[in-house]
């Protein structure tokens, strides 16, 4: 029975809502007047900063740590360094003059002097669901190195190399085979992604020492030095600590700690922007949907004062602005979805030129859409339940003679 | 419903007071003692502004008294004493007397823009989860609204309205009718009309009815008991007391 009248109270107030549906255009306007804009300009922040930071951390560049010059270290020093936290990934790298190789296919006409670089398992630059080169015989392209040679994974090579040794040229051949292509967007040049043991081999070679592995002659290796090394940071807010470590222990090194710290700093602005704006949206718009609602209630006095006069009890009677702010919260918040929604397509199609085929200026998440409804609905729902019980508090007789 | 012993009054009220300030000028109603009784038809003439509508919005459970010896109101066995109810604020059980016992015709008819004549006339019934009997059919029958049923209250004239309004206020057999100047906003020959197709619905249905009006001409003929009251103003001309007997 009490749940029939709540229920009846539903339905006359949707009947009303809908009767006088040039006022519930009115503040449903109204409303996503207000919540339209605050969420482009979220959008807008959350899509600048976002993608800017998904930039830094997606480009293993920026976490590439390398040292300036050549150096002088053993293969326990650069173990030490794989096992610290805040390192992801680190290889030793050979004599850069000695990590060269010819390297020719059957589909390219010409010979390709490439650079090699070591490689391993966890290297950034190799695209997920891309094998690392591993062993004397695999190897991994750079896509322009691929392009000119006319191969992609799968494809054989053909690779040599040549020495003066014993006062003779030498040259040897070496059947490679590709495993995989690194994208253009992580390494422009052209190169050959080899294992460490590999670019070990080409320096032996060249040095005039053995490689048994491969049948190679010379005399036996001493002592190996490595001239350099590939590091990557776990992140880039590692970044900078790992280059402070370095720079204490006397090696000096190149990062893009700088650029880091800029977006960061840009992001922490903005944010600090964003914030201070949404603040004034917000109480505007707490301020301008309260109004409208608590207006709506006053003007609906008589109707209400109508119901109690059949018998509506106070607690039914609340659930009429109730239910009716809840049209307007819910309508509102799709118009203002339609409206970001046409605003960001507007936004990320004329800034499409500039930008990365994924990159989106103006994005929001499924969640920020459910935040704004939560919030709408919050605000709507205090607004209505203050104006309804202040209706609801007055004398029945009160506003039964107004008209 | 079973009605209880006849020689009951239906309203008891004792020294009962409501008084108003507005911009230094005070206004009160007193009613030192009345009584009406089952299937009573009162009425409460007089000019507009002299508190017919306060002592009718007391009756009707919506106005609290400033301050009251005895208010009771008695329509089933129990006796209900709506001083005490007012004072302990309990106006759901105020709502729920309303809901059964009242029917309250408005003088500008207070229907709802939004329900159609049929929904406007069931509203008093749905709200106590009575089933549609044809009641609201007969009724519209009788005041003659049967073409108007599916129409908006919006395309209809004031007197029709009206007319639809008490058929609201008589939809759920209640055993009490107040009507605050019902005719007061149609013209003076539509209103004998409705006045006397009124009584006539509310005779025939034996129920106890209040009515204002301002003009006494056309129900004197009705045979409806007159409360007798008396506007007096205070020396000073800044205090009205109108005191009602019955």
């Amino acid at each position: 029975m009490i749940f029939g009248r709540w229920r009846q109270a539903l339905t006359l107030a949707t009947r009303d809502y809908f009767h006088e549906w040039q006022i519930s255009v009115c503040f449903v306007l109204a409303l996503a007047a207000v919540l339209g804009p605050m969420m482009v300009l979220f959008g807008l922040k959350f899509g600048i900063v976002g993608s800017m930071i998904d930039e830094l951390r997606q480009d293993p560049a920026k976490r590439e740590i390398r040292p300036v010059g050549s150096g002088h270290y053993d293969r326990a020093w650069i173990e030490t360094l794989a096992r610290r936290r805040d390192v992801a990934f680190v290889v030793p790298r050979v004599r850069a003059i000695a990590a060269t190789m010819d390297v020719g296919s059957n589909h390219a006409g010409r010979i390709l002097q490439l650079e090699v670089i070591p490689s391993a398992n966890g290297d950034p630059l190799l695209p997920a669901g891309t094998p690392p080169p591993s062993g004397m015989r695999q190897v991994v392209l750079s896509a322009s190195a691929a392009r000119k040679l006319q191969v992609s994974a799968g494809d054989g090579l053909d690779g040599s190399l040549e020495r003066r040794y014993l006062g003779r040229r030498e040259r040897v051949h070496l059947p490679l085979t590709v495993v995989g292509v690194v994208p253009a967007r992580y390494f422009s040049r052209d190169a050959l992604f080899a294992s460490v043991q590999l670019t070990e081999a080409l320096e032996d070679f060249r040095d005039g020492h053995q490689v048994p592995a491969l049948g190679w002659r010379g005399s036996r290796a001493g002592q190996r030095h490595y001239t350099g090394f590939r590091l990557y940071a776990r992140s880039i807010y590692d970044v900078a600590g790992l280059e402070a470590a370095f720079e204490k222990s006397g090696v000096k090194v190149h990062t893009q700690a700088a650029d880091i710290e800029l977006v960061r700093r840009m992001d922490r602005t903005l944010s600090a922007i964003y914030w201070a704006i949404a603040l004034i949206g917000l109480t505007g718009f707490s301020l301008s949907l309260g109004a409208s609602l608590w207006a709506n209630v006053d003007r609906k006095r008589r109707e209400l004062a109508v119901l109690r006069l059949v018998g509506f009890r106070t607690g039914e009677i609340v659930w009429f602005p109730l239910a009716q702010s809840v049209y307007t919260a819910v309508l509102g918040w799709a118009l203002a979805v339609v409206i970001y929604r046409a605003a960001a397509w507007g936004i990320n199609l004329m800034l499409a030129p500039q930008l990365d085929a994924a990159q989106q200026v103006c994005r929001l998440l499924p969640f920020h859409y459910g935040v704004a409804l939560a919030l709408t609905l919050t605000a709507s729902v205090t607004a209505a339940l203050l104006a309804g019980l202040r209706a609801a508090r007055v004398e029945p007789s009160e506003g039964l003679r107004e008209l | 419903m079973v009605l209880h012993d006849q020689s009951l009054p239906i309203y008891e009220l004792k020294e009962v007071v409501k008084s108003r300030e507005a911009e230094g000028y005070g206004f009160r109603l007193r009613v030192p003692a009345l009584r009406i009784f089952p299937g009573e038809k009162i009425a409460l003439i007089g000019e507009s502004g002299c508190g017919k509508s306060t002592l009718l919005d007391m009756l009707a459970f919506v106005l609290q008294p400033t301050s009251c010896d005895t208010f009771r109101f008695q329509v089933e066995k129990r006796p209900q004493d709506i001083a005490k109810a007012w004072k302990r604020h309990r106006l759901n059980r105020l709502a729920d007397l309303r809901r059964r016992h009242l029917g309250y015709v408005m003088q500008t008819g207070g229907l709802l823009p939004y329900l159609t004549v049929r929904e406007n006339m069931s509203l008093s019934r749905r709200v106590l989860g009575m089933k549609d009997d044809g009641t609201v059919d007969s009724l519209a029958r009788e005041l003659g609204l049967q073409r108007h049923l599916n129409k908006l209250p919006g395309e209809l004239s004031t007197g029709e309205r009206q007319r639809v309004a008490i058929g609201r206020a008589l939809a759920h057999h209640p055993a009490i009718v107040i009507a605050d100047e019902p005719t007061a906003s149609v013209d003076p020959f539509a209103a004998e009309k409705i006045m006397s197709l009124f009584m006539e619905m509310v005779e025939a249905r034996n129920i106890t009815v209040i009515v204002a009006s301002h003009a006494w001409r056309h129900i004197k003929r009705l045979g409806l008991r007159r409360l007798s009251h008396h506007t007096r103003r205070s020396g000073d001309g800044q205090m009205a007391e109108t005191v009602v007997n019955g």
